[in-house]
């Protein structure tokens, strides 16, 4: 009886470890992680760009604003990167001695575009539109997300103007995405049902 | 610009009169908004940087933001992924993801913002009524080409041809760059070479030809120039134009009234049509123009409803959509045409003058005889004829005749007896418009012909995208006279029958890529600008002419043909009269698209016609062939566009192939069974094609339309696709316009033991005992029931409600404006990314259309009446694929919209057995180009629309009502503070449609165009049974409803379906 008990125990036991393991395998990133979707380790990714650029120097210490180079951001899904032609304005005269301005430089020169690595991706099924969430306003024209624009670029960038090179700040997973959406706004009369902050159907984003 | 240029730009626009007269013409030149159609944005007109400035104070920028105007990058989703760029894996620390990049700009053109798109006006070339498009481009590719809102031909719609025209530019086919023949092949070579070893041979020949196809606005005029410039005389320029309705009209015009030239047919303000074997709504000469015309003056409209009657021996598109439609025997179109001639000279207050009524009572009085026993060989009785002549006087209305469905000797003939039934219930100035200004006809009459005499004289021949090889009976053997031109240079844009016989193939820029313009209506001008660089190693056709001439040093005096239309439009400018300087002019019409001001004109008297009717057609009494031109194909230069050739044919909805239309009793007698392959035998060829039951079509008529059965091995997708019907055509010719005939050919049938499965999109035309799927109405009815509303969205039921928020997405399709021209199948795969699968999947019944087109036949098997039902994800509110769905991919949103969630979906089909409609499309592959032995074809990956997520296999799709244009009009109205107005979105097949038939927007805004269609007494919607007698059918409650068509007569003996008790 002893015997044929511990004989279960240790069958339940194998069961259980080779169960979590298999979980560990799965959730686990590794090379069979299908590279389609993102995860949850995604934050902090940090990859090498052509040039070191600072986001602590030009936001942060220069306090130039977000949308002077992301000008795209307001009017557009896309927030866009500064064309070459916008960085040389103030680098043909300013440090041009350092050596990522004399590579920018050279590279302006010869007409040959810079490819960055893009930090912030989401998958390709979908579809989020920074005019949207950085322009939105309410029926009476008030901005919903407020009017520091700056601040809001900072709600999903993180604190950009305290970063020297850009790393990935916040997962951009759709759970992460719906805890906002989700939230309640005030209702509009007392006693109505609050409304959702924003459309929480799968054709908001998925389409 | 200044104020006063401003107001004198407006004053350009405005009119003397209205092209429309529905008042859609109303097209002032406005100063330029943001979001508005663009010229041109690479190489701007010298001085003109104040209308730039004016494009930038017009934006609201901030002062940071102008400062950075320059700053700029691509977007992953819309650029990288049209590129096709690879996502290479990177392993950065312990994270596993696609590595994708952005390219900044190195400077930012002005008009591009990222992710936004930016609109260009520009002009169809895709047959020679020059519709104006406007062209959406991402990224700096285009993405969908829509038709111009204020353009007056094309008034915001496009057909299906128009759509296609994306993939044309795409397609991976596409010749890539310049050939020259050595022995048997063509090898690839570059540009100089091509120029220096053709103007060399050039340059020693003595008899030098241009043929073209028919060149749209001053092309003509240059290839004569260039024609000149080589010493050669303007004769040499010789036109080939398959389509023959526009020379036979333009010689009949020509002939009655001294002048080649085409009217301009006002549909819209003809409450009687009648078409006698006509195409108008088909592949006619405007499509789109006279769909929007007719739509207009035929569908019901507040208690009125127009009338067509229509005499045919086969069955067209058009004459589908008849009130009442007779069936002539074949070669009869005369003796018909005259008939009613005949009892209008008789009908008191028809109108002509003495002198034309004179020459017509002669000519009627010299074929008494023939046209006294005519009434039995035409099968129609004489009272028919006297009714329609009573009814033609008492309203505004207009005699059609001619089409591709007829064409023999006696074409031109027949448009000159159309003219003398026009000019008696006086339709010219009324229906039928000429203006003035100066305008040649883009088809020379009998040009092929001519060339064909004169080609043993030619030492070299210029061939600008026209392919007689295919589409000119080889009976007329184009190929041998071709053969032997010691020196032929084709440009063209696929590779085609013209390789065989070319020293030299070079690619032509699409049109897209092209400077151009055109004039679809006398003193009316069409602008076409280019939207994108060449995607392949092409030029545009008459800078190759301008290049060679540089070449043999006789070059003309400008740098490109864009140069040339600088110069042309000068007189154009002249005649406008306006203040403002040329360089502004030609800004504002590059942005607009057109400029124009008509001024109708009175047509001249009759000239003498009498000896064109000294003798008069006999009725065919033989089984006859005739082969019109398809209505997607056109003559077979689209044939290697897939969406085209998947869109199927409208009346018989077969795809990929090419059919032998029998009429059923015919297939009957002679023991031929559905799909069976006959071998069709004439006293010059034979060909083996596969039978199909059309009904309506003449007992004695076999219709095997033009199109397919390419036989260049180099293009695979057009290849081997049918079979061409013109071996079976004798050499002859129209009588007076030297067109080819392609009709009334005597043949053989012989009946062989082979089958062939024919890829019908639909299996079946019989809606049998079910009533709630079509739905009739007669005008009687409608004017009982004037004031009374339907409530579609209400039933008595047990379902929980549904939540709702302040939108509620709806459809409405009026079933009796919707012609059956599927311009909306194409406008939606286009839009949608949706693939094309080929003939074998559509063999298994895997199409993946989101809308298909439904075509029900009614009645007598000898002459039905037929119904064209566009059928599209119907959007329940109760919807049982919802509930279905194990793992929540398809679910219902709060603005009544069904949404389908692809990254969800695990493909178990679950929800596509549960829908009633049939509507849910599965991916059973990941289509793409390239694998072309499975014939799975298309997104070419630059060639998809960005805002649509690319399906792949496994996962089920179906109609999404556009949501991306619904989200765009969101974000467009949540940054101005509003909500989305009436018409923000327009769903892409609402867009195209050159009917009108489809209207979309917010049920819940009671201002709203579709609430009011909604709550209209002819609203129903599918399946949902007959609510005026409590049957509610399914319950399924779509948000897509239907309008039911109306018909001028009560059915005879039937009950009314819905109605009002």
């Amino acid at each position: 009886m002893v015997l044929r008990f511990c004989w279960i125990a240790l069958t339940a036991t194998c069961l259980l470890m080779s169960g979590s393991s298999y979980a560990w395998w799965m959730w686990t990133p590794g090379d069979h992680v299908d590279d389609s979707t993102q995860n949850m380790f995604d934050y902090g990714y940090h990859p090498k760009q052509p040039i070191d650029f600072s986001h602590e120097l030009h936001a942060g210490k220069r306090e130039i604003p977000c949308q002077y180079c992301h000008s795209a951001a307001r009017r557009s899904i896309s927030a866009g990167i500064p064309s070459m032609h916008t960085c040389m304005g103030c680098h043909q005269y300013v440090r041009t001695d350092k050596e990522p301005i004399q590579f920018l430089t050279q590279k302006y020169q010869e007409q040959d575009p810079i490819r960055w690595t893009k930090v912030n991706d989401l998958p390709d099924y979908v579809r989020f539109s920074h005019q949207a969430h950085l322009g939105a306003k309410d029926h009476e024209g008030k901005l919903l997300l407020g009017e520091d624009e700056d601040q809001v670029c900072i709600a999903c960038h993180g604190p950009v103007k305290e970063m020297t090179t850009y790393a990935q700040w916040t997962p951009l997973q759709m759970g992460w995405c719906i805890s906002c959406h989700n939230q309640k706004r005030e209702p509009e009369s007392p006693g109505a049902e609050p409304k959702n902050f924003a459309a929480v159907s799968c054709n908001t984003c998925h389409y | 610009m200044s104020k006063q240029e401003v107001d004198e730009l407006a004053k350009l626009a405005e009119k003397p009169e209205v092209f429309a007269p529905s008042g859609s013409f109303e097209a002032p030149v406005r100063d330029v908004k943001p979001g508005e159609y663009y010229a041109y944005a690479e190489e701007r007109l010298p001085g003109i940087t104040e209308v730039e400035g004016s494009v930038e104070a017009d934006l609201p920028v901030s002062p940071q933001e102008k400062l950075a105007t320059q700053g700029f990058s691509l977007d992953r989703r819309d650029v990288l992924r049209l590129f096709g760029a690879s996502a290479v894996a990177s392993s950065a620390g312990c994270i596993q993801r696609p590595e994708e990049h952005i390219v900044s700009y190195i400077r930012k053109p002005r008009d591009q913002v990222p992710g936004v798109a930016t609109h260009y006006a520009s002009t169809c070339d895709g047959c020679a009524s020059s519709c104006g498009i406007v062209v959406k481009t991402k990224g700096g590719r285009p993405v969908k080409i829509e038709g111009h809102d204020e353009h007056p031909v094309s008034q915001g719609a496009l057909c299906g041809v128009g759509q296609a025209g994306l993939q044309a530019l795409y397609h991976p086919e596409r010749l890539k760059g310049p050939r020259v023949r050595v022995g048997e092949r063509l090898d690839e070579t570059t540009w100089d070479d091509v120029f220096e070893r053709i103007a060399k041979t050039l340059g020693s020949k003595a008899k030098i030809g241009i043929l073209t196809g028919a060149p749209s606005g001053h092309a003509l005029e240059f290839y004569k120039e260039v024609l000149s410039n080589m010493g050669q005389g303007e004769d040499q320029l010789y036109t080939w134009e398959p389509n023959g309705l526009f020379t036979s009209i333009a010689k009949a015009h020509e002939f009655a009234f001294g002048e080649l030239d085409l009217p301009r047919v006002e549909l819209s303000s003809a409450q009687l049509v009648v078409g006698i074997s006509s195409d108008f709504l088909d592949v006619g000469t405007a499509p789109v123009f006279h769909g929007k015309g007719f739509s207009r003056g035929h569908a019901y409209a507040l208690g009125k409803r127009g009338r067509f009657v229509a005499f045919e021996s086969n069955y067209t598109l058009t004459g589908a959509k008849a009130d009442e439609r007779h069936v002539i025997n074949p070669g009869a179109e005369v003796l018909v045409t005259l008939l009613l001639v005949r009892s209008l000279m008789e009908e008191p207050g028809s109108r002509g003058s003495v002198a034309q009524r004179k020459q017509i009572a002669d000519i009627l009085e010299l074929q008494k005889s023939v046209l006294d026993e005519a009434y039995a060989k035409v099968g129609i009785e004489k009272t028919v004829f006297d009714e329609l002549a009573h009814s033609l006087l008492q309203m505004p209305s207009v005699i059609l005749a001619g089409g591709s469905s007829v064409f023999d000797h006696n074409a031109t003939q027949l448009q000159l007896a159309a003219i003398f039934a026009n000019i008696l219930i006086g339709s010219y100035g009324a229906t039928l418009m000429f203006e003035d200004g100066w305008m040649p006809c883009p088809v020379v009459p009998g040009d092929l012909k001519r060339l064909l005499s004169n080609a043993e004289d030619l030492d070299a021949l210029i061939v600008v995208d026209t392919n007689p090889i295919f589409s000119a009976p080889p009976s007329w053997e184009v190929r041998k006279v071709l053969e032997r031109i010691p020196f032929v240079v084709s440009i063209q844009n696929f590779p085609n029958e013209m390789d065989d016989v070319a020293e030299f193939v070079l690619p032509n820029n699409h049109y897209l890529e092209s400077w151009g313009d055109a004039q679809p209506v006398a003193g009316f001008w069409s602008m076409r600008q280019p939207v994108v660089r060449s995607t392949t190693n092409s030029r545009q056709a008459e800078d190759i002419l301008l290049w060679v001439l540089a070449y043999m040093e006789k070059s003309l005096p400008y740098k490109d043909y864009r140069a040339y239309l600088r110069k042309r439009w000068q007189k154009i400018y002249d005649m406008s009269g306006t203040k403002v300087s040329y360089d502004h002019f030609l800004q504002a019409v590059t942005r607009r698209g057109f400029v124009g001001r008509l001024q109708t004109r009175t047509v001249a008297e009759l000239s003498n016609v009498r000896d064109h009717f000294r003798g008069l057609p006999e009725p065919l009494t033989e089984l006859s062939l005739i082969s019109p031109l398809d209505s997607r194909l056109h003559d077979g230069r689209y044939a290697h566009l897939p969406v085209l050739q998947e869109a199927g044919d409208p009346i018989t909805t077969i795809t990929w192939d090419t059919w032998a239309g029998f009429n059923p009793h015919t297939m009957e007698a002679r023991g031929i069974r559905q799909g069976q392959v006959v071998k069709v035998k004439s006293s010059v060829g034979e060909i083996e094609v596969t039978a199909f039951a059309v009904p309506g079509v003449h007992k004695n008529l076999v219709v095997v339309p033009r199109g397919n059965g390419h036989q260049d091995h180099r293009s695979t997708i057009s290849y081997k696709n049918g079979v061409n019907p013109l071996p079976l055509f004798l050499r002859a010719e129209d009588r007076y316009s030297g067109q080819p005939v392609t009709s009334n050919q005597k043949i053989e049938v012989v009946v062989t033991e082979k089958r062939y499965r024919l890829a019908a999109l639909q299996k079946t035309s019989d809606i049998g005992e079910r009533s709630d799927i079509i739905k009739k109405h007669s005008l009687a009815t409608l004017k009982r029931n004037f004031n009374k509303k339907r409530d579609l969205d209400h039933v008595p039921d047990l379902f929980p409600k549904l939540e709702e928020g302040e939108y509620k997405w709806g459809m409405s399709i009026d079933l009796d404006r919707c012609t059956g021209c599927g311009a909306c199948m194409i406008a939606c795969s286009v839009e949608n990314n949706v693939p094309q699968v080929g003939r074998e999947q559509i063999l298994l019944g895997r199409t993946m259309h989101w809308i298909r087109l439904d075509r029900y036949f009614h009645g007598d098997l000898n002459n039905p009446k037929a119904t064209f039902q566009p059928v599209m994800c119907q959007h329940c509110n109760h919807a049982p694929c919802e509930a279905v769905c194990p793992v929540y991919a398809t679910t219902h949103d709060e603005e009544g919209m069904n949404a389908m969630t692809y990254n969800r979906c695990v493909g178990t089909r679950y929800c596509a057995n549960a829908c009633p409609y049939k509507v849910r499309r599965f991916n059973w592959w990941t289509h793409k180009w390239g694998e072309m032995g499975k014939r799975q074809m298309d997104r070419n990956p630059r060639a998809v629309n960005p805002d649509v997520t690319v399906r792949t296999r496994g996962v089920m799709e179906k109609c999404s009502l556009c949501v991306g244009r619904i989200r765009d009009a969101k974000h467009v109205a949540k940054a101005e503070g509003r909500k989305v107005k009436d018409r923000d979105v327009r769903t892409a097949c609402q867009q195209t449609c050159p009917a009108d038939a489809i209207e979309f927007g917010n049920v819940k805004d009671p201002t709203s165009r579709i609430s009011s269609l909604r709550t209209h007494y002819r609203a129903y919607t599918m399946l949902n049974g007959d609510p005026d007698h409590h049957h509610y059918g399914l319950k399924t409650l779509p948000s897509v409803n239907y309008l039911a068509e109306v018909t001028l007569k009560e059915a005879p003996g039937k009950k009314e379906t819905g109605s009002g008790h």
